[in-house]
């Protein structure tokens, strides 16, 4: 309910906010001796535009308080009957007008904040393709989305998260190709959520993931609008979170971390030419240290005998163990990277070049570490970043197989390969098998896996996950 | 609860720690050999290992100084013990997996090799593909040594060589594995390839030390074995004569004299004219017994495919007559050193090295287990017939000889 009388409603809305300092209440007349209170928080909405459609319409022209609308000269209105109302519209930016005796109010959408410009992302930047990324306003990112599916079947549906926060999120499919099931299940698994804060679509990742004790995500994440429009065009569903340029989607698959939107908007060639090496990368950088490591421990009659008197020169006079010596470099690379990440541009470069010096010359020179070690885990490290999906995932594999291998061999790689085989082919997301379309097999997905087959041929959306609509496009003819 | 997650830890760190590693070989604790040779010395056996020092290949800023090997010797009744003698001399454990060339000495060979091969197939480090070597007329150490090629390690140097057979099969390349599948048949003895030291002459006079160059190593013929003890050797050629009776020729060249009807022969003076060498490109041999009442016929058909590489007498090879008879001069020379050589082991050694029991057991089973025991005595005696055909499919850059 709200109060005829002004004073009560801005004593309510002041005790609400808690005197907050940020919370705005001013209060005006008419020329009429109309009393007016306008309440909205301070840098939300754009005062320049408050002053010339509302303060200077209502204060020359209302006469009654019942006339209010006619003199609000913005379209973007809405009658509120409740203080809670009120209060939760002043959250989400809006302007809210209480007129002397009127039993209801006017939220008035002003907002305007600062936002940061549509750029490309820097984690997924490509040569080819488009460079827009999304940002942090669920609004432009929605925009952003549209604007590359025109089609009235794009649907948002919107509804609010967290206890504390009450974020913003939106959940985007197309109507007739987006899988019911996985829709129906992931709305579920979203209601289900009591969060007491939504900071970032991490969050919602790790309430409705399948297999949250997994080290592999089953949920994707992307900041690239033609990308979600893609996963859309297949059947999947995303999920937008007001306040981060992460958006998620899913169901997700393995083979979604070795793609990436160029493979696409290159020669078909050269697309599959690039997930190759991306295959290649993904085995080498999770497998190569703990191969490495079981050779020179265990199996020296299998390196060919010039490589393996440099290698054992290499070795020579350096104080660890090969498995102490791999696993120290892998965590200095990581102690590197991270710290590259979170220093300030202009001395991330310095920390570049000491970790090149220090790691790469100067402990060969010293005899610390082994050359061989060292460029056999930069280029672990190269592969790493040309996955960028898995990197997660990789990174502890690679830690573990090398740990396996210096203890076990061969035979302690074989079986972390056959566990991590395993563990790939037991994950679900939202029903959909995890390594689909390797296992199960699927022919017509298999086209666009390990290869990108030319675009007139990938007549089929994948079919595990678009069950309605599957058909893209006719078959070119002659086919 | 958490006592059971205490236990199941522990469980864990036992099982990595006490089974795993139990056979990790870090590199800075293994001495890559590369060569083993084996000798006997009063009674006793000794082996001497090459083994490479790694640090060369590392410090690649000043080459050339120190050795790049170093030989270890061990001394013991079996091949093991000898083995284990070295433990005590030298700091690194023997790693043989990456041992490629095994070298017998000459009088080991002679008093037989059989009982020294049983360790190096039991052993899990040796490697049955390891070519073997008779060092001629010397220790298996005098030869090992010696490194006059180009490579920094001496053991690659006697491996390179041995890869040349393929373009000179003047030598044999038998490994291990092989040599013991001819010892077990009765029809095949083994025949292995030989190694010997030569004293070359020393051109460069511009070098300091004179000592390392002054000796060469040379792997040109063979060794006759009868079961496991050495008997004879042969010289290159007739080495090249086996070759092609195992089917071995994939390369390596002919020198035949070509007779012209008009023309004189052979000049008996100074650099021969009227010959011509081709280059082998490919042999084919098929070797054949046949049963003539109580005669056996050894029977072989060669066809060789090969390229002219040197004309010295007047003859014009666009003309397909004279190419003819280029081909009829090569077969005749083929012939004429196989049944040579042939006949000189028969005669000689009266020991099959050439494989013909093999082909007979192949075509006869049955009489083939009543004579094997005596097949030596019945190869000794048999009649021996071959055919050689050669085809020269090209005749390199220019058509008429520069004579």
């Amino acid at each position: 309910m709200i109060y005829k009388n002004i004073r009560d409603n801005k004593e309510y809305l002041i005790e609400s906010f808690n005197y907050s300092s940020d919370f705005v209440v001013v209060e005006f007349e008419s020329l009429f001796k109309i009393s007016l209170m306008a309440c909205y928080i301070e840098g939300f909405i754009d005062r320049d535009l408050f002053d010339r459609d509302i303060y200077r319409s209502l204060v020359f022209n209302l006469k009654k308080s019942d006339d209010i609308k006619y003199f609000i000269l913005t379209s973007k209105v809405n009658e509120i009957c409740t203080l809670e109302e009120a209060i939760d519209e002043i959250l989400h930016g809006r302007l809210v007008l209480f007129a002397e005796g009127l039993k209801k109010a006017y939220s008035v959408d002003l907002s305007k904040w600062d936002k940061r410009q549509v750029e490309q992302p820097q984690s997924e930047a490509v040569v080819r393709g488009p460079k827009e990324g999304f940002i942090e306003d669920i609004a432009v990112n929605k925009v952003l989305l549209r604007r590359k599916l025109r089609n009235s079947n794009l649907i948002f549906e919107d509804l609010q998260l967290g206890k504390q926060t009450r974020t913003t999120i939106s959940i985007a499919y197309i109507k007739g190709i987006a899988n019911q099931e996985v829709l129906k299940e992931l709305k579920g698994r979203i209601s289900r959520i009591n969060a007491d804060a939504i900071l970032e679509s991490g969050y919602i990742e790790e309430f409705i993931e399948d297999a949250p004790g997994s080290i592999l995500a089953t949920v994707t994440e992307t900041e690239k609008p033609d990308i979600v429009a893609a996963k859309l065009l297949e059947g999947r569903i995303a999920i937008f979170t007001d306040g981060t340029p992460h958006v998620l989607t899913v169901p997700r698959i393995l083979v979604e971390g070795i793609m990436s939107s160029e493979d696409y908007y290159v020669r078909p060639y050269f697309g599959s030419f690039l997930r190759l090496i991306r295959i290649l990368a993904l085995f080498m950088s999770i497998y190569l240290p703990g191969v490495f490591v079981a050779l020179i421990l265990y199996h020296q009659e299998m390196i060919p005998t010039v490589l393996l008197i440099s290698a054992a020169g290499g070795r020579e006079g350096v104080p660890l163990p090969i498995t102490i010596e791999v696993i120290l470099m892998i965590i200095t690379l990581e102690l590197t990277k991270e710290s590259s990440l979170r220093l300030p541009k202009n001395i991330g470069t310095t920390v570049n070049i000491v970790g090149a010096l220090v790691l790469g010359q100067a402990a060969v020179e010293a005899g610390l570490i082994s050359a061989v070690t060292v460029i056999l885990v930069s280029l672990t490290a190269l592969s790493e970043f040309i996955v960028p999906q898995l990197t997660q995932g990789i990174i502890v594999y690679r830690l573990v197989v090398t740990l396996l291998g210096g203890f076990f061999g061969i035979y302690g790689v074989t079986c972390a390969f056959l566990v991590i085989t395993m563990h790939v082919i037991s994950l679900e997301s939202f029903g959909i098998p995890f390594a689909w379309p390797l296992a199960p097999r699927d022919r017509s997905g298999l086209k666009d896996t390990f290869i990108r087959v030319h675009i007139k041929k990938l007549i089929y959306r994948p079919k595990v996950i678009a069950r309605q609509n599957v058909r893209r496009q006719r078959p070119p003819k002659g086919d | 609860m958490k006592k059971k997650i205490m236990v199941l830890i522990f469980y864990m760190i036992a099982v990595i720690s006490l089974t795993g590693c139990f056979d990790a070989n870090e590199l800075d604790e293994l001495g890559i050999s590369l060569i083993l040779g084996f000798d006997v010395v009063e009674d006793k056996l000794l082996i001497t290992a090459e083994v490479v020092d790694p640090q060369y290949s590392s410090s690649s800023s000043d080459t050339g100084e120190g050795s790049t090997v170093k030989y270890v010797q061990g001394i013991g009744n079996t091949v093991f013990e000898a083995f284990r003698d070295i433990t005590l001399k030298f700091d690194r454990r023997i790693y043989a997996a990456h041992n490629k060339v095994l070298i017998f000495g000459e009088e080991l060979a002679r008093s037989g090799l059989i009982t020294h091969i049983d360790q190096l197939f039991r052993d899990r480090e040796q490697r049955e593909s390891a070519f073997m070597l008779i060092a001629k007329g010397a220790r298996a150490y005098e030869v090992m040594g010696v490194n006059s090629g180009l490579e920094t390690v001496p053991a690659n140097y006697i491996l390179d060589l041995i890869k040349n057979i393929n373009n000179n099969p003047k030598s044999i390349d038998t490994n291990i594995i092989s040599y013991m599948q001819h010892y077990y048949h009765e029809g095949h003895h083994p025949i292995v390839g030989v190694i010997e030291k030569k004293r070359k002459n020393v051109i460069d006079k511009t070098s300091e030390d004179k000592g390392s160059e002054e000796y060469e190593l040379s792997i040109i013929g063979s060794a006759i074995f009868r079961k496991d003890k050495l008997i004879g050797y042969l010289n290159g050629n007739d080495t090249k004569a086996v070759n092609y009776l195992l089917n071995n020729i994939e390369n390596g060249i002919i020198t035949f004299p070509i007779f012209n009807s008009s023309e004189e022969k052979v000049q008996s003076e100074g650099l021969p004219t009227n010959v011509s060498s081709v280059n082998v490109i490919k042999g084919k041999t098929k070797n054949d017994i046949e049963i003539n009442g109580d005669k056996v016929i050894l029977k072989t058909k060669i066809n060789i495919r090969a390229a002219l590489g040197e004309l010295i007498a007047k003859t014009d090879v666009s003309n397909e007559e004279d190419i003819r008879r280029l081909e009829d001069a090569c077969s005749k020379t083929v012939e004429v050193n196989i049944e040579s050589a042939v006949k000189k082991v028969q005669q000689e050694y009266g020991t099959d090295i050439f494989g013909f029991g093999m082909a007979f057991h192949h075509k006869y089973p049955k009489q083939w287990e009543k004579i094997k025991e005596n097949w030596d005595e019945i190869f000794k005696d048999a009649e021996f017939q071959i055919e050689v055909k050669t085809s020269i499919i090209r005749t390199g850059l220019i058509n008429k000889p520069t004579i």
